[in-house]
């Protein structure tokens, strides 16, 4: 009896393994299967796929759909597919330049992005305000200008 | 009749009540309510959203009440209307800020413009709080609707939840409202810690008086500004603003009335009501909740850190010096946290009144707090 349950629980670690390994994806993120791996680290990888931008991208939505928080940005050279919630990976990259294949980049997910972001962002807050500060100094001082001018022609006429 | 089909009537009447579809963790929810009943009515606290959203929780945790929900015939139960056609829609938050604008007088931040960065600086623990609450196991989303709180804007906070992590709203809006009410308890320490007893007697000049038509021209300027770098705020900022452009031109009174009023107050129970009835038993006893109320008072404290924190680089570069005492007021939290630095900077010397100095900084930690809402709904959208 021992050996059937030794024996099974070892096929089961076979087919589990031999799955894992055959599954094409980095860190969770599905790999579009017929690329060249151009380079590979524990952070980023990089193909060449044989597929057109459009033909890649359509994989990709297909491949994510049920994926929750997934965002697609469109950007002039390139597809952005980013994910907002805690996926391993953050983003997969698709160029639109398709002339030899789409060039599809997979990055880990990583705080540089999120403290980089949000150092960004935080700035962007004193950028707005600082703008409405001259906006606002400006047109304070146009009005002020206007209204001490006619205040002043008021007070001749009135003498 | 047999006994027995008496019985089987009598046990069909008895399962329609709540009592026999009682659950023990409603009786949590119910200390939940009356712990926020209990704030608003004997302490005061935030009365006007407290007591509407405590009784909210209270009446949606009661087995088999169509308050909040759906019925089997796909008609929506009445606190779900409210829910769905003012926050789902996004609608209360904004009609709050005209109101808001309707009440509000810019004199002080159009007099003392440099105030506006004081606002920006205060905004500091929104972002630190998004990075603790990203190492938690929170999603982005949620991380940026939770970071919010620190603002101490209310309607804020209601409006980049219900966006961006709707699930989150009632433990969210409760931090937000609870903590603006305790801003008195929260800011005076940090305060005194950030600041020498010299720095709190700084003496500020007076401010210089406003025109009129400096006022009019205030939200079109801010309105055509906010619009253009961060637009996706425009919903809240565009009512804002048209809110005070009513007040200060003068020649709409009834309307201003009615938004200040009326409308504000309506919108309020709306708001207060259906905020509490997200809060069943089932969406809020979870850990998420607590972390969230945990988190919200560090991420105030920061933005307290941050906005005097701002007064003192700025003091570093400016000949009149600031009082970094009105810093703590870049937190939003209109007026109350303005009244924090006046009644701190009267503790020290008692004729530097700060008041008027405070609510510059104030004013503009209500922009600033939009502009954070509106860089994170940038960020996802």
């Amino acid at each position: 009896m021992k050996k059937i349950i030794l024996l099974t629980l070892i096929v089961c670690w076979i087919v589990s393994v031999s799955g894992w390994s055959r599954a094409d994806d980095f860190l969770g993120a599905p790999v579009i299967p017929g690329g060249e791996q151009i380079s590979k680290t524990k952070k980023r990888l990089e193909l060449n796929s044989e597929k057109t931008h459009a033909e890649v991208l359509q994989y990709y939505k297909k491949a994510l759909e049920h994926f929750k928080d997934i965002k697609y940005r469109d950007w002039k050279d390139a597809t952005y597919i980013e994910d907002d919630g805690n996926l391993k990976w953050h983003s997969i990259t698709i160029s639109k330049d398709d002339a030899n294949g789409a060039l599809v980049v997979i990055m880990k997910d990583s705080w540089t992005w999120i403290i980089g972001t949000l150092i960004l962002r935080f700035f962007g807050v004193f950028i707005v305000l600082l703008v409405l500060l001259v906006g606002m100094s400006i047109s304070g001082a146009i009005i002020s200008r206007s209204v001490k001018k006619m205040e002043a022609k008021k007070t001749p006429a009135k003498a | 009749m047999t006994a027995n089909e008496i019985l089987d009537m009598l046990r069909g009447i008895l399962y329609t009540t709540g009592v026999f579809n009682f659950h023990w963790n409603v009786i949590i929810m119910w200390g939940v309510a009356s712990f926020f009943i209990y704030l608003a009515i004997a302490k005061k606290f935030e009365p006007l959203l407290l007591l509407p959203i405590g009784f909210g929780i209270f009446i949606v945790n009661f087995p088999l009440v169509p308050m909040m929900g759906i019925s089997a015939d796909g008609n929506r139960h009445l606190l779900e209307i409210f829910y769905h056609y003012g926050l789902q829609w996004e609608v209360i938050p904004c009609v709050i800020f005209l109101g808001l604008g309707a009440m509000t007088d810019f004199g002080p931040l159009i007099a003392n413009p440099k105030t506006l960065l004081i606002g920006a600086g205060a905004q500091l623990g929104v972002f630190i709080t998004f990075t603790g609450t990203v190492l938690a196991g929170f999603t982005l989303k949620e991380a940026a609707s939770v970071g919010i709180i620190g603002g101490a804007d209310g309607p804020t906070t209601i409006y980049l939840t219900q966006h961006l992590a709707p699930q989150l709203l009632g433990p969210n809006a409760l931090a937000a409202y609870s903590y603006m009410a305790m801003v008195p308890l929260i800011q005076p320490a940090i305060m005194k810690w950030m600041t020498t007893p010299e720095e709190r007697k700084i003496r500020m000049r007076q401010l210089r008086p406003v025109s009129r038509q400096e006022k009019i021209l205030f939200p079109l300027v801010t309105a055509a500004i906010i619009a253009l770098l961060v637009p996706s705020v425009m919903p809240l900022m565009g009512m804002f603003m048209l809110g005070n452009l009513m007040k200060e031109s003068g020649v709409v009174g009834r309307l201003t009335e009615t938004a200040q009023g009326a409308l504000m107050n309506i919108v309020t129970i709306f708001l207060g009501v259906s905020v509490g009835a997200t809060m069943s038993a089932d969406n809020f006893l979870s850990w998420k909740p607590l972390f969230i109320f945990g988190l919200g008072l560090i991420d105030f404290g920061v933005c307290t850190v941050g906005g005097i924190a701002t007064v003192k680089i700025m003091n570093l570069f400016l000949k009149e010096k600031i009082n970094p005492l009105i810093g703590s007021a870049g937190v939003s939290a209109v007026p109350m946290a303005a009244r924090v630095s006046q009644v701190q900077g009267t503790k020290y010397d008692k004729t530097n009144h700060l008041l008027m100095h405070a609510m510059g900084p104030n004013l503009a930690g209500v922009i600033g707090s939009a502009a954070a809402a509106g860089m994170f709904i940038a960020m996802f959208d």
